[in-house]
């Protein structure tokens, strides 16, 4: 059994947004909060918050708030996805404030920010989510309005989030993981968090750092598995190193997402 | 006539060449002294103008019979271009769906060594009569739009008349100027993102106390800036040992304020050429 069925087995329920836990209140319109735990599941070797978790929050808080942006024409899919982490070391919870920058035609445009309630409200990260207007075939989802969401009491013993997505080392530059169900949005695919934590952890493996800087295009969905992100370093800079990190759906024979990613060295950390 | 005579994409003096099958493109930028900030490369908001019109119109053409809008662009340097170098922007079609373009432009210089990478996504939308027709521009070799008489007279940003009003809230204010407008006739895009790399400079020079250089900008377009004068604000977000990071907006000042960009900068230390 997995650890992903293992979760999903359990009365915490499944998938990625029970795995980390976020409250959603929806607010003013166009305004959208979030609130999650910091737990130590989340932490990556620097004991902060992994970048990928971060990310992950950032389209989940940010995704919804489009989403409900987008109603009644149709729902949302993440089709960028760029954040700066600006602390690396956070006490929790945390609080993800997201907002309609810009609802046009075919896509909306969200400004997402993380603050740590925990730390004197500090900023954690700072973030930009664009998403594409579709039509579902069975049409949008209905949520009561305003929207309140909550996640249940916090689990405890999950394992940390490399593991429960079961990733593997599979080159010196490249990590992999299969695609399973746990792992799929209500469309089937990948989810972006995922996707957002693959390329963390594939730069953190390549360079040795602490992922900062993410800039993610989605360019098509994840269906078969397994996932691979491939990363290749570009240069190494005062803050950090830079490398571009594809991520290709090996069974689906295709490039699915490329990132730059920013990795501060652990000195500098 | 777009452009006219006297215009930045003809005084940065491009030369273009695009693939038959409308996947790649290619354009080359010679660095002058006037491209580059004190530090001796050549600025971000220059090289973002480079990958601005490269993937601009690569986008375009793989957008066709529809026309597209840039919605964001994001450029990571890595090494610095000095003066008298070449870079070449090398773009190529990540993605052409039904509502969204996506573009990546590397950048290379006259060693084959990376400069810098750039990803920009746009909307698809309808075209309309006034959208150039991309078939025309494509084909035969390389072409540029510089006149012999083209070149830059000043440094960019005073090119652009950018007055700094308050350096360390990083507020900065210039006209529209015909010189710089787009063919919509709003400022283009690129001249856009310069005008951001000058006021994170700014605003993360006065924080820091170092003599910083935007290397990163993440830029997303939210709308035109026609009328003017364009006003910029800066939020330095940390600042650390050799490096910092902003967030700048830029208003159209004439149009009451109207948000036109949402910036996320870095800047480190002077990057090596």
């Amino acid at each position: 059994m997995s650890r992903q069925e293992e979760y999903a087995g359990s009365e915490d329920g499944r998938g990625v947004s029970r795995y980390l836990r976020v409250d959603l209140r929806e607010g003013d319109e166009g305004h959208m909060v979030g609130y999650a735990p910091a737990p130590a599941h989340l932490r990556g070797p620097h004991g902060g918050v992994r970048a990928g978790a971060l990310l992950t929050l950032l389209d989940n808080v940010g995704g919804i708030c489009a989403g409900l942006a987008a109603l009644p024409d149709g729902w949302v899919v993440s089709t960028n996805l760029a954040a700066r982490t600006i602390s690396l070391a956070q006490t929790g919870p945390l609080r993800i404030d997201a907002d309609v920058l810009r609802r046009g035609r075919n896509n909306v445009v969200t400004a997402v920010r993380i603050h740590d309630e925990g730390a004197a409200d500090a900023l954690v990260a700072d973030g930009v989510l664009t998403s594409a207007i579709l039509v579902p075939e069975n049409g949008p989802p209905h949520h009561r309005r305003p929207l309140v969401l909550d996640a249940g009491p916090p689990p405890s013993g999950l394992a940390p989030l490399d593991e429960w997505l079961g990733v593997r080392a599979v080159a010196p530059d490249a990590v992999e993981i299969d695609l399973a169900d746990e792992l799929r949005n209500p469309w089937g695919i990948l989810h972006g968090g995922v996707v957002a934590t693959l390329v963390d952890i594939a730069a953190e493996h390549s360079t040795g750092g602490v992922t900062t800087d993410v800039v993610l295009h989605f360019l098509a969905p994840n269906r078969v598995g397994p996932i691979r992100a491939i990363a290749r370093s570009l240069g190494t800079r005062s803050d950090g190193e830079v490398c571009r990190v594809e991520v290709r759906d090996e069974g689906g024979h295709r490039l699915t997402g490329v990132a730059v990613v920013v990795a501060r060295v652990t000195a500098q950390v | 006539m777009y452009p006219p005579d006297e215009h930045v994409l003809r005084d940065l003096r491009f030369t273009f060449e695009h693939s038959v099958d409308g996947r790649t493109s290619r354009a080359r930028l010679p660095i002058v002294p006037e491209l580059c900030t004190d530090r001796g490369t050549a600025r971000a908001g220059a090289l973002s103008t480079l990958v601005d019109v490269i993937g601009g119109g690569l986008a375009a053409t793989a957008a066709q019979p529809n026309w597209i809008a840039t919605a964001d662009l994001t450029l990571h340097v890595v090494a610095g271009a000095p003066p008298g170098s070449v870079v070449e922007a090398r773009a190529e079609v990540l993605r052409a769906g039904r509502t969204t373009v996506v573009v990546e432009v590397v950048l290379v210089d006259d060693g084959e060594r990376d400069v810098g990478i750039a990803t920009m996504s746009f909307s698809v939308l309808p075209r309309r009569d006034v959208n150039p027709d991309m078939r025309e521009v494509r084909g035969s070799g390389p072409t540029t739009m510089a006149t012999e008489m083209s070149r830059l007279r000043a440094p960019l940003p005073d090119a652009l008349g950018i007055r700094v009003r308050d350096a360390s809230a990083g507020i900065v204010e210039l006209p529209v100027t015909d010189w710089s407008r787009n063919s919509m006739g709003a400022m283009q895009g690129g001249i856009v993102a310069t005008v951001a790399d000058v006021a994170a400079e700014h605003a993360l020079r006065a924080a820091s106390g170092e003599p910083l250089v935007v290397s990163d900008l993440h830029v997303t377009y939210l709308g035109f800036g026609r009328v003017g004068p364009v006003r910029t604000r800066a939020d330095v977000l940390d600042v650390a040992a050799g490096h910092g990071r902003a967030r700048v907006q830029i208003v159209d000042a004439g149009a009451e304020h109207r948000l036109m960009t949402l910036t996320s900068a870095v800047a480190t230390r002077g990057l090596g050429s």
